[in-house]
């Protein structure tokens, strides 16, 4: 681990939540170790002490039996050699049992007092060595003083060991802890690095990446997978808009090649009436031109849902207005018309937009039906309640294969080329649909001879 | 009619200036919101033409605060593609019109001058009369040279709307909006249509036509 990255590390989250865990650690392994002393050293202290008062107990049952008696238990039991040493003194001070020889602390007077001391006894070469010992000196009823002390040296040295374990032990265990949370943080801080490294090679440019997922289904794996998601849908966007910017551009280019043709030829003329003529049509060139740019504005705006003011209206009013509308145009073209209202059927909709769409599907049943044939504009209630909008014909249709391809931008079909338009209308009306959460269908009218004949169907959710 | 345009971009305002003033109105312009209100409560205008975007106050605010001040000249907002959807904030602010860039000239002309119509003609009528051609408000009825004419109540408002702006030029899209209220850009002829029926029936069996298509702009109504 390089020193420079340690306090960005301290920095992260996960550091620090690993440093909490092992605060706690250190915290639970603490009690459990104080318990642990509690119930092995400390039980041998009070197990000695126990055995110490049923000595004591044991010795001043022999003395409530006289001096003689006591004294006479005091010599036995030094003589066993046994976990206690003995010293009876007689009432003038005078060593009269046992197997020590000086009192550690001056006798009480009229009571029992408990003492820690050092003593010296030889070892098998010879050499003094210091012991520890614990006991208990009691004065006697008639005078003299009992004392009774075991050696801690084995005690007090298991004690001390435990100690040290315990000490040891927290020690081991805190820095184990803090070197897991390191480790644990800094494979989290990767993942995140990772992360973040995909989002700037996006950023750079580079729509192809996408964040490392591990398969562990962990919040990284579901965080990489959003973001890869998400990352999906960016460049799905991206692509289209480039693909529409170039078909922006490719739509754009022969209307701008022919105003480019006019103006020059106008230059070149010496009369003023062919100077204006070519300024006429150049103009009629350029207001084409403002058409596809309004379109495609309307159409973007309508697709990002920026449009329109949404208010409970009744879609056969418009349908009755709009019938009205065209018509006299469907009769100037020789088409029979006919429109089919089913009652007030209400929808949630913005009654431009609406019309916008409806006016496009009549636009497009006007524009290619040959004349003599027939539209029909009709509404009716689905069964599930929604509106339908239908605006059927009896020209070519669209072939089934194509039905998808024909509401994309700028899309126009083999037999459309040679009529004006801008390749526009129909995602127009599906931008439309879908901003009223409702659907756009392409069929076959059922005309003959069969799949000729277009009947478009716009469906609204009723309201 | 006197004209006041407050426009920031100078080329759309000299373009407003030159087209207005071609058509014989007299037309004074201003840069900036701020002096643009003050002139036009100063000066005695029959129309404003305001940007919708200005800097220092905007369009609408300027509109605001020149109604509240009591000025009655109506106002004709321009604004930029893709703000159409402000249409409906535009008339609320006091607005009475409203175009969006780029517009023909032919269009503006016919807008602001529909506008000046508007203004003077507030006294209410029942009757409208354009040569020999008369129509009743009260009794809906139509004649021409005192010959009934059967209309329905659609070529009514139609013909109503172009005997109120008898003599200026009216748009396609202006007979859309405000004689089928809709703001959208047909694309066949559905309008031309209806004006050729309606020319049918008022012009058709007499001397003198009265309905006069103008080429690349659209329809004046004249004796």
């Amino acid at each position: 681990m390089k020193i420079g990255r340690l306090p960005a590390l301290v920095r992260t989250t996960t550091f620090r939540l690993a440093l909490l865990h092992a605060s706690i650690f250190i915290l639970f392994s603490a009690s459990l170790l104080a318990y642990l002393y509690y119930e092995t050293a400390g039980h041998l202290s009070r197990q000695a002490e126990a055995e110490l008062n049923a000595e004591f107990q044991e010795l001043s049952a022999a003395n409530r039996g006289g001096f003689d008696r006591l004294n006479q238990a005091v010599t036995e039991r030094s003589g066993a050699r046994g976990k206690f040493f003995y010293l009876l003194q007689d009432s003038t001070g005078q060593k009269s049992a046992g197997d020590f020889d000086f009192l550690p602390a001056p006798a009480p007077e009229d009571q029992v007092v408990d003492v820690n001391f050092d003593y010296e006894v030889r070892n098998p070469g010879g050499e003094p060595v210091r012991r520890s010992a614990e006991g208990r000196i009691s004065r006697l009823s008639g005078g003299g003083v009992l004392m009774v002390a075991y050696d801690v040296g084995q005690l007090g040295e298991m004690n001390r060991r435990i100690t040290e374990v315990v000490w040891r032990s927290a020690v081991v265990g805190f820095v184990l802890s803090l070197i897991g949370g390191v480790v644990i943080s800094r494979s989290a801080a990767q993942r995140a690095e990772q992360l973040a490294r995909t989002a700037e090679e996006v950023m750079a440019g580079d729509l192809t990446r996408r964040a490392p997922v591990d398969g562990s289904g962990d919040e990284f794996d579901r965080l990489s997978e959003q973001l890869n998601a998400m990352l999906n849908k960016l460049e799905r966007l991206v692509i289209s808009s480039r693909s529409a910017g170039d078909s922006i551009a490719h739509d754009l280019r022969s209307p701008l090649t022919r105003l480019r043709n006019r103006l020059e030829g106008g230059l070149r003329e010496d009369k003023v009436d062919g100077q204006r003529a070519a300024l006429t049509k150049s103009i009629e060139e350029v207001d084409g031109v403002l058409d596809t740019f309004n379109a495609v504005l309307r159409l973007s705006r309508v697709q990002a849902g920026a449009t329109g003011s949404f208010r409970r209206i009744n879609v056969t009013g418009i349908t009755d207005e709009l019938a009205e509308l065209y018509q006299p145009a469907c009769e100037e073209k020789n088409l029979a018309f006919s429109y089919r209202p089913e009652g007030e059927l209400f929808v949630q909709a913005d009654r431009d937009l609406i019309a916008q769409a409806l006016s496009n599907l009549l636009d497009n049943a006007v524009k290619y039906t040959p004349e003599g044939g027939s539209v029909t504009l009709s509404v009716k209630r689905l069964p599930g309640g929604e509106a339908e909008v239908a605006v059927s014909d009896s020209g070519p249709g669209i072939p089934p294969e194509d039905r998808d391809r024909a509401v994309e931008r700028f899309v126009r079909l083999e037999q459309s080329r040679s009529l004006p338009g801008s390749g526009l209308g129909l995602s127009l009306v599906l931008a439309v649909a879908e901003a009223h959460r409702g659907r756009l269908m392409l069929d076959s009218a059922g005309g003959s001879p069969p799949n000729t004949g277009l009947a478009a169907r716009l469906i609204l959710p009723s309201a | 009619m006197k004209v006041i345009v407050i426009e920031d971009d100078a080329d759309a305002a000299a373009f407003v200036k030159r087209v207005l003033g071609e058509a014989g109105h007299s037309v004074d312009v201003c840069g900036d919101g701020e002096s643009g209100l003050s002139q036009a409560r100063a000066g005695d205008y029959d129309a404003l033409v305001v940007d919708r975007m200005l800097p220092g106050i905007d369009g609408l605010e300027l509109l605001k605060r020149y109604r509240d001040a009591g000025g009655r000249a109506p106002a004709l907002f321009l604004s930029a593609l893709g703000e159409v959807d402000h249409r409906v904030e535009g008339l609320q602010a006091g607005g009475d019109d409203y175009l969006v860039k780029p517009y023909a000239p032919s269009e503006l002309v016919a807008r602001v001058e529909a506008l000046g119509r508007r203004a003077t003609g507030d006294i209410p009528t029942t009757r409208l009369t354009v040569g020999g051609l008369e129509m009743d408000l009260l009794a809906r009825t139509v004649h021409r040279d005192g010959q009934k004419i059967d209309l329905q109540p659609r070529e009514f408002r139609l013909l109503e709307f172009l005997m109120r702006h008898a003599g200026q030029v009216v748009t396609r899209t202006m007979l859309l909006e405000k004689v089928w209220d809709y703001h959208f850009d047909p694309q066949t002829n559905v309008i031309d249509v209806h004006v050729s029926r309606l020319r049918g029936k008022i012009d058709k069996d007499f001397e003198k036509p009265l309905l006069h298509t103008v080429r690349g702009a659209g329809y004046r109504l004249e004796a």
